[in-house]
């Protein structure tokens, strides 16, 4: 039988005179060797080794946000990056072997003997594959005991061998970066990958971190070969609650708050009032995603109630809260998004229009000209009233007027509503200065977070745009021309499913591309 | 444990198979080139402060250059802050009448820049290149730090070093894009950026990692710490080298350059420290990093809070300025490139102008050139502070400084501005100084001398020389007339 099976594949080889390879489904997106970025550095090493110190945001160099901390092609790695890594693996191995409840919790065996092979091959293998999310080769893991065992034996002390083996696991390529490798496909550049790699992709883009026992032993049982079956699985992944963290993370930093300028008690509520709202459509109601723009009600506290001036609903815990009588309307309306872009400490119609238009509308702003000092406020020599300076934006003939027109009208749609999200009549200090809060959006007009998201909404760019935007955060790049295809296809499907979030992560997870990666030309 | 030797124990711990490659690399030669010879080598430094010489609206363009020329030169408020280190004014020079060429409308110029100050003129100032386009933003040729440590640094523990005083951008919704670094390196064609180290700790740890700590349990402590990371490293560098060739050729590149950075710590971990003593020494554990302060909304008014923007620079400025210093005396690195603020510095200057600001703002408010004057005094109060510890350092038969080039410069200068035709902006690289120090090659020092029309780079190319590295940077041909 062996001797017919290796007959037959040199006939194949002989006819062909090279090796058949499979098909690769159309429109595989790119994709390159992803480092962590700190957040995922944090998360990763919080599940791998109960490690809740986030030690990655100040000890690795700062990730470029743009609008995605992930994005791959402008990662360098610098001597500081390698610096810092090494630092780093050496502080969170030592802090992690000094600790006895985390030890017994991720090596286990009670009071090893400082050659205790066992046990120390058992976490070589065991810890190994979930750090390099793949299994350890034996070529790879003699090397490990070699250097555990000399470590432990000459120190006396097992964990001194934990140590050093830990310390290359944090510093290990394939645990650094996310390395894709996979087999060739007859499409030159595209290749399939193999099932831990499809764990890895999943497990980042879903959770945001490392996979876990679970799904790599699925992987090494071969079921991330068929987009049906790695469907279900995503299904229950996103069951769990870092999924949430996920997405919170995801609009977050799409939309620009995932830091805001107030202390930290106003910040954490804003934004435990956005993750309720994501939280409510996505995960619990899994109903239109679109319902995050059109909600007429927020779940607040009395305190943020209070800040808003909404009825307070009588409660500490977040409860719902109607929105009757005003222009909110669901995360819009949110001190969370109302928070940013602002300038000159006040709002800015300019930069909230600029926000809108890039993030939510995903149309490109020029910068301003060279000869504009943006540093200094627009001013109108006979008027105190806001309205009035920034019409000097837009002056007929000014080189500032063609971008203006295209800005500052939409951000003046949202002016009644001030840097933290709080409803105002007049500009700030000047009660002459009524403010109308009349917006326009390339001639369709509205007036606060209600009129712009139906507006958003109607034009289907919001829905448009969210779909470029998330396979930017998936992929950890920007759409080249070879990835649309596959963009404007999960964009036609994106109303079929109700425009649920969550079947839009789905619908990206069971594309056949999805097991495929392209390779960067350089 | 002090005793084993990781090649021979891996190799002999599990019998076989552990294929370590051979560590070729025993970097002893920096300790050779004081034995041999007895040439003393010579030592380069560019300092840089992201800050105008004048403010918006004020005629006056600066309180830098002094009245008087050639030695014995008069203080002013930008200048006073030298006074606090003895008479190192007498070690310094200052060289006025310098600027950048801009387009005038017939094209950007040699060693120019286009119109868009921020960051289009820091590529000119920093490697005497100009723009390739009104769009451009880039560095677009190697820094004259990376051309020093490519021509006399590559026998040290550091060819280059590079520290950052200003810990964070301080601005949110915002990101430096390139006015952080002040350091390029070439590389085929390629200009690639080496961000410099913000963490004075880090930078502690990683400069003194081949020093013997005095006391013998500290030694045997550090000792054993090293050779727990030596031998982690040979196994993740046999992994970035198994891993490499498996890759597409983007990837490649990607993990190449990490691979490289891996060797270089990798050559730091193997190395044997300089021979302590007198002034080569361990200096005092500087402790955690002062903490990181956040970041404003605004650069004044109610966005800004005073006490955000600031993560205590005066004691980060010290301390890596004691690293320099010792990184000098020891021999260990013969070119530093030290970024004191960002271009476009967004830190809070209240500690230094009383002003609820931050740096940039203080040129542009119309609070008048004096405010902008305490900006240069806090950035050469460091410079000074520098240049005296090297001038109170024995070497050979004189001093350290006697053996140094610094230059000390800044982001812009006070006048015309090509972008917004005003005649009194910060927004100008007309009337540009730098600061000069050291004797090394015949340098002069502590004179004030005026080189009208020439290029900040004409003062790099000075310093180049100075430590004997004749090369004109970027496009910017020539030196100083009377500096060297």
């Amino acid at each position: 039988m062996r001797m017919w099976l290796f007959g037959a594949l040199l006939l194949l080889f002989s006819c062909k005179g090279s090796v058949e390879y499979a098909e690769a489904p159309e429109g595989v997106g790119i994709s390159g060797v992803r480092r962590l970025s700190a957040d995922e550095y944090d998360r990763t090493i919080r599940d791998l080794l109960h490690d809740e110190s986030s030690p990655a945001r100040t000890a690795l160099p700062a990730d470029v946000i743009d609008p995605f901390d992930n994005d791959f092609t402008q990662q360098e790695p610098t001597a500081i990056l390698v610096t810092g890594v090494e630092a780093l693996a050496n502080d969170v191995a030592s802090r992690f072997v000094a600790d006895s409840a985390r030890r017994s919790l991720v090596v286990g065996c009670t009071l090893p003997a400082p050659d205790d092979a066992v046990c120390l091959h058992k976490f070589i293998v065991e810890f190994g594959r979930r750090a390099i999310r793949r299994p350890l080769t034996l070529d790879e893991i003699d090397p490990l005991m070699a250097l555990g065992t000399l470590f432990a034996t000459s120190e006396g002390d097992f964990w001194e061998g934990i140590d050093v083996v830990l310390r290359v696991f944090l510093q290990h390529p394939e645990f650094i970066y996310r390395v894709e490798k996979g087999t060739r496909t007859a499409e030159e550049g595209v290749y399939r990958l193999d099932d831990f790699e499809v764990a890895t992709r999943l497990s980042y883009f879903v959770w945001g971190t490392t996979p876990d026992d679970r799904l790599l032993d699925m992987a090494e049982a071969g079921l991330l070969r068929d987009s049906a079956m790695i469907g279900r699985i995503a299904s229950e992944m996103l069951e769990d609650p870092r999924a949430l963290e996920r997405t919170d993370r995801f609009h977050a930093m799409w939309m620009g708050y995932w830091a805001l300028p107030h202390d930290p008690d106003l910040t954490a509520a804003m934004r435990l009032e956005t993750r309720r709202l994501l939280e409510e459509v996505i995960y619990i109601e899994q109903s239109s995603w679109l319902d995050v723009f059109t909600m007429n009600g927020t779940w607040i506290d009395d305190d943020l109630a209070g800040h808003y001036d909404l009825q307070p609903p009588g409660s500490d815990e977040p409860m719902w809260v109607r929105y009757d009588g005003t222009t909110r309307q669901g995360i819009l309306s949110h001190g969370s998004f109302l928070s940013v872009a602002g300038k000159f400490g006040d709002t800015s119609p300019t930069q909230r229009g600029k926000l809108i238009r890039t993030r939510l509308m995903c149309q490109p702003v020029a910068p301003p000209p060279p000869d504009v000092n943006v540093d200094e406020p627009p001013e109108d020599p006979t008027s105190d009233c806001k309205f009035d300076a920034y019409a000097s934006h837009r002056v007929v003939g000014t080189s500032c007027k063609d971008c203006h027109d295209a800005l500052d009208p939409v951000g003046f749609g949202l002016e009644n509503y001030d840097q933290a999200g709080v409803y105002r009549e007049h500009d700030n200090d000047h009660p002459e200065c009524t403010i109308a809060g009349d917006g326009d959006v390339d001639g369709a007009t509205f007036n606060g977070p209600a009129g712009l998201a139906d507006i958003l909404i109607e034009s289907e760019t919001i829905t448009d745009c969210v779909v470029q935007q998330m396979y930017r955060f998936a992929m950890g790049h920007e759409a080249q021309d070879i990835d649309r295809p596959l963009v404007t296809s999960l964009a036609q499907r994106f109303p079929a499913s109700g425009y649920r979030f969550d079947q839009l992560m789905l619908d990206l997870i069971t594309d056949p591309t999805f097991q495929y990666r392209r390779e960067e030309t350089p | 444990m002090r005793s084993l030797n990781r090649r021979t124990f891996l190799r002999g711990a599990f019998g076989t198979a552990v294929a370590l490659p051979t560590l070729d690399i025993m970097l002893n030669s920096h300790g050779t080139a004081w034995a041999s010879g007895g040439t003393i080598c010579k030592r380069f430094f560019v300092g840089f402060g992201g800050h105008a010489l004048g403010a918006d609206g004020d005629t006056l363009h600066n309180e830098v250059v002094p009245v008087a020329t050639g030695p014995g030169y008069d203080l002013r408020r930008a200048t006073a802050t030298l006074a606090n280190h003895g008479n190192v004014a007498s070690e310094i020079s200052i060289i006025s009448g310098l600027r950048i060429p801009y387009n005038t409308g017939g094209g950007i110029p040699a060693g120019g820049w286009d119109s868009d100050f921020h960051i289009q003129a820091l590529g000119p100032l920093l490697s005497g290149v100009r723009n390739n386009a009104s769009d451009d933003y880039g560095v677009n040729g190697p820094t004259a730090d990376q051309i020093v440590a490519e021509a006399i640094g590559q026998d040290t523990l550091f060819p280059s070093l590079a520290y950052q005083v200003q810990a964070a951008w301080y601005l949110t919704a915002s990101a430096p894009y390139g006015r952080d670094v002040i350091s390029y390196r070439q590389e085929d064609n390629n200009i690639i950026a080496m961000p410099g180290q913000s963490s004075p700790r880090v930078a502690y740890d990683t400069l003194f990692t081949s020093f013997v700590p005095p006391d013998d349990e500290d030694a045997a402590i550090k000792a054993s710490e090293l050779l727990k990371r030596q031998s982690v490293i040979d196994l993740v560098r046999a992994d970035y080298q198994r891993l490499i060739p498996q890759l597409g050729t983007v990837d490649r590149q990607r993990m190449q350059r990490h691979l490289d950075e891996i060797r270089d710590l990798e050559k730091l971990l193997d190395a044997t420290g300089p021979a302590q003593g007198e002034i080569c020494q361990l200096l005092p554990d500087p402790g955690d990093d002062p903490a990181i302060g956040g970041a404003n909304e605004d650069s004044n008014g109610a966005g800004f809070d005073v006490n955000k923007g600031w993560s205590d620079e005066d004691r980060r400025a010290r301390l890596f300025s004691d690293l320099v210093h010792m990184a000098f005396a020891c021999d260990m690195s013969r070119s530093v490139a030290m970024l004191y603020t960002m271009a476009q510095s967004h830190m809070n200057s209240g500690s230094y102008t009383g002003l609820a600001f931050d740096q940039h703002e203080v040129s542009h408010a119309y609070q008048g050139t004096g405010y902008v004057s305490d900006v240069v005094a806090w950035h050469y109060d460091h410079f000074g502070y520098l240049v005296a510890k090297l001038r109170d350092t024995p070497e050979g038969a004189g001093s350290l400084l006697d053996n140094c080039a610094l230059v000390m410069m800044n982001e812009g200068g006070h006048g015309y501005d090509p972008g917004s035709g005003d005649d009194t902006t910060a927004h100008s690289t007309e009337n540009m100084c730098c600061l000069t120090a050291g004797r090394a090659g015949g340098m002069v020092a502590g004179e004030h001398i005026v080189a009208d029309g020439y290029h900040p780079v004409n003062v790099l190319n000075s310093a180049m020389k100075a430590v004997g590295v004749e090369t004109d940077l970027g496009e910017v041909v020539g030196t100083i007339p009377g500096l060297i």
